[in-house]
């Protein structure tokens, strides 16, 4: 069978320049799954619109062999920026940025269920005079959907090869790799006849952006065309401003405007509209299935007033009962095995400190946190489910309602989501919000979403809390759900707080895009979950391995004199005097110096406070055994004789962590997306000042009745 | 091994874990984040 003319093999030679691809589309149209079948690579997907905020490269090769760079960048609309992600996308496709080459050829992915939508991009893209390919993807959901595309139509319309593809499933990228391979991409035939009052504005616009700004001259008409249709107010770090003459005929061209009272901006995006219109109607051919789809029919339920939160309730509740029966054998083999370890070298090695470090540091410090695997993996399989079938969305519409009494919207909800696993992704994911001070509260709010990092610290102060193993499992669920709810609704109501005093301002109507539902990609699922217990168990050989040993050495130097008892030795020591330095602070909270060695450690990292348990505590073991830490807690005792992780303290260091800000890494974000200091350092205060204020209440206030 | 020497050799190994420790955060420090740890791109994917 012969092949269409734009995908057969080119007569012309292979470039001998690597050639840039720009991958550009709307949101959740499946670009970085496009990416990933291109490059090979792993880009983060998911079925929800926002997962890419940056731009990201990688390689992909022609039919010659020779290497393609592919640039996927975040989803877009249109060229009108109005979040920081979208215009990472608008400045690479304009040459603005600095650090990025402006692309030579752009790959434009639409979804074939929404075309006329998606072609407004389409068509602003075209207008920058490179060769695009156009990738129709979801080719299958259009079909089942009754939608026929007539895409030699659209070929022959918009001039530029038109491939069909379901990137999920591989299929169409055989043709897309020859497109892509070609030397010779047509230049789009598309025509677009501008208003003929505004063609001066854009003759004289894209003449100053040609001569004083260095622009190609199609690329200068069409960000002439950009500039009067958009208000340019989103700029990003990174990206070159106009200059200044470009920028005054641009300011007189609107005051002009402003005195004629004719909306010309308007009348040009009606125009493109027009265009689109006609070529839709050409091309489209709808189905005859009429009724509620299966996607609305389960939208009827899980978006109810009602029955959405139950939905979010039970969906919950799976979770957390799956973390406490599911995980339970696999974390009692793991919690034998690094036991059997301890005592293992024990016996083989005699007394010393390189012994006492390799399992009292090494073995107590990583032991105590790698047992926690098979809950992180639960917490990810769920995520990924929620993530690959669309549900994410659904959960952020729900949440609408309940965010707008906050000042927020449900837009500011998915960074929360996202947070649930840790707070980076999720602070990061911000970029989508469009207003800068919803963005900014987002931000500030979005630590308190309990993180899987406080998932270890929680089981572990649950397990000393009730380890009565007749307790009910629904009462575990119960404490953990709670936790999880204290961090949501503390979000909410600082995000009502702040919108009332620090970052006032109205809050804005949302605007969100329900993805159809997808089967689960269980081996997506299953890859996001390998590559999350890899990741957790390299962090526990690296970071926490590091702080373990360093920690040892802490505890164990100055040496007490010989004969001293083991606990003497601890409290006497580096940590020990840094734990007691920090006493009084969190005496009130009924926390003793050696949870203070904790809280200290565990800014680096939340999980940071389970290893550093296992080091103290089995460091002040008399006995010769390596414990198992949940006993070695439950034994730890004041001084007088009480003790120490009573049921009162365990929820009130719950309750500490679910507020407190422990993550150096999330500062660190913090810092570079708001490009300050004053916002991560406000961040830790108010933060770690309320942890403490509530903790204080909890703890006193259950002492006062009788716990 | 004798407990003197078994205390140099746990010594040594604080002091290179330390000086990773420093080195690691050092290098974050141009490139501030999770180090990949939670869920940001891999380090094959250029920014």
């Amino acid at each position: 069978m012969a092949l269409p003319a734009h995908i057969s093999a080119s007569p012309v030679a292979a470039p001998s320049r690597t050639l840039v691809y720009a991958l550009v589309g709307n949101p959740n149209c499946g670009k970085s799954t496009l990416f990933n079948a291109l490059t090979g690579l792993k880009q983060k997907v998911g079925n929800y619109p926002g997962v890419t905020v940056e731009k990201k490269v990688g390689t992909a090769y022609s039919q010659h062999g020779q290497p393609i760079t592919v640039v996927d960048l975040p989803g877009a609309y249109s060229l009108a920026a109005r979040s920081p992600d979208e215009a990472v996308t608008r400045d690479v496709l304009l040459g603005r940025r600095a650090d990025t080459p402006q692309p030579d050829r752009i790959l434009c992915i639409v979804d074939a269920t929404n075309l006329e939508r998606n072609l407004y991009l389409v068509h602003q893209i075209l207008d920058l005079g490179r060769p695009v390919i156009l990738v129709l993807n979801m080719m299958d959901v259009a079909a089942a959907s009754g939608l026929t595309i007539r895409l030699a139509r659209l070929e022959h319309e918009l001039g530029i090869p038109v491939i069909a593809c379901e990137a999920v499933n591989g299929k169409g990228i055989i043709d897309l790799k020859l497109a892509m391979s070609r030397a010779d991409l047509p230049l789009s035939r598309h025509a677009w006849d501008i208003p003929a009052a505004i063609a001066p504005a854009v003759a004289e616009l894209q003449a100053s952006l040609t001569s004083s700004d260095g622009k190609a001259p199609l690329i200068a008409r069409a960000e002439a065309l950009l500039l009067l249709t958009d208000q340019d107010s989103v700029r990003v770090a990174g990206s070159r401003p106009l200059s200044a003459r470009t920028a005054e005929i641009l300011r007189s061209w609107q005051q002009r405007w402003a005195r004629d009272g004719t909306d010309w901006a308007g009348t040009l995006v009606s125009s493109r509209y027009d265009v689109i219109g006609r070529i839709s109607g050409d091309v489209l051919q709808a189905g005859t299935a009429t009724g509620a789809s299966i996607s609305d029919r389960i939208d009827g339920v899980v978006t109810h007033p009602v029955w959405g939160w139950v939905t979010l309730g039970a969906l919950m509740t799976a979770l957390f009962m799956s973390i406490f029966t599911l995980a339970e054998y696999p974390m009692n083999f793991i919690d034998s095995q690094v036991a059997a370890l301890g005592e293992w070298v024990k016996a083989s090695m005699p007394d010393g400190d390189l012994r006492d470090l390799i399992t009292d540091g090494a073995i107590g410090g990583v032991g105590g946190v790698v047992i926690f695997l098979p809950q992180i993996l639960i917490l990810f399989f769920f995520i990924g489910m929620l993530e690959s079938t669309g549900y994410m969305a659904r959960a952020a519409f729900i949440m609408d309602r309940l965010m707008g009494r906050v000042g927020l919207n449900g837009k500011s909800f998915i960074p929360l989501l996202s947070s649930f696993a840790c707070a980076i992704p999720g602070i990061m994911a911000t970029r989508t919000i469009e207003d800068h001070k919803d963005r900014l509260v987002t931000i500030l709010i979005a630590p308190l979403m309990s993180c899987s990092a406080r998932l270890p610290v929680y089981l572990l102060m649950i397990a000393a809390l009730v380890p009565d193993d007749r307790v009910p499992t629904m009462t575990k669920v119960g404490i953990m759900l709670l936790m999880y709810a204290l961090g949501t609704f503390g979000a909410f109501g600082f995000a009502w707080l702040f919108k009332r005093t620090l970052l006032k301002g109205e809050p804005p109507a949302m605007i969100m895009e329900l993805p159809p539902y997808r089967r689960p990609n269980l081996i997506e699922v299953a890859r996001h979950m390998l590559e999350r217990a890899w990741l957790f168990l390299r962090r526990a050989g690296t970071v926490i391995l590091g702080i373990s040993i360093v920690l040892w050495f802490l505890s164990a130097y100055p040496k007490a004199p010989d004969g001293t008892p083991p606990s003497q030795q601890v409290a006497q020591s580096f940590a020990g005097q840094a734990g007691r330095a920090i006493e009084p602070l969190i005496r009130p909270l009924g926390f003793d110096w050696q949870i203070g060695i904790g809280l200290i450690t565990s800014f680096a990292a939340r999980e940071v406070f389970v290893s550093t348990m296992g080091v103290v505590f089995n460091a002040s073991a008399d006995d010769d055994d390596t414990e198992p830490l949940r006993k070695a807690l439950l034994d730890a005792k004041w001084p007088d004789g009480r003790p120490l992780f009573t049921p009162l303290v365990c929820f009130t260091l719950m309750i500490f962590y679910v507020f407190a800000m422990q993550c150096v890494s999330t500062l660190a974000v913090v810092r570079r997306e708001t490009n300050s200091w004053k916002w991560p350092l406000f961040q830790v205060g108010y933060l770690t000042g309320t942890a403490w204020l509530i903790s204080l209440l909890v703890y006193q206030g259950g002492r006062a009745l009788g716990f | 091994m004798s407990p003197e020497l078994q205390s140099i050799v746990a010594l040594i190994v604080v002091v290179v874990t330390v000086a990773l420790l420093v080195a690691r955060g050092w290098k974050k420090r141009r490139n501030p984040g999770c180090g990949g740890g939670c869920a940001c791109p891999t380090e094959k994917l250029k920014r």
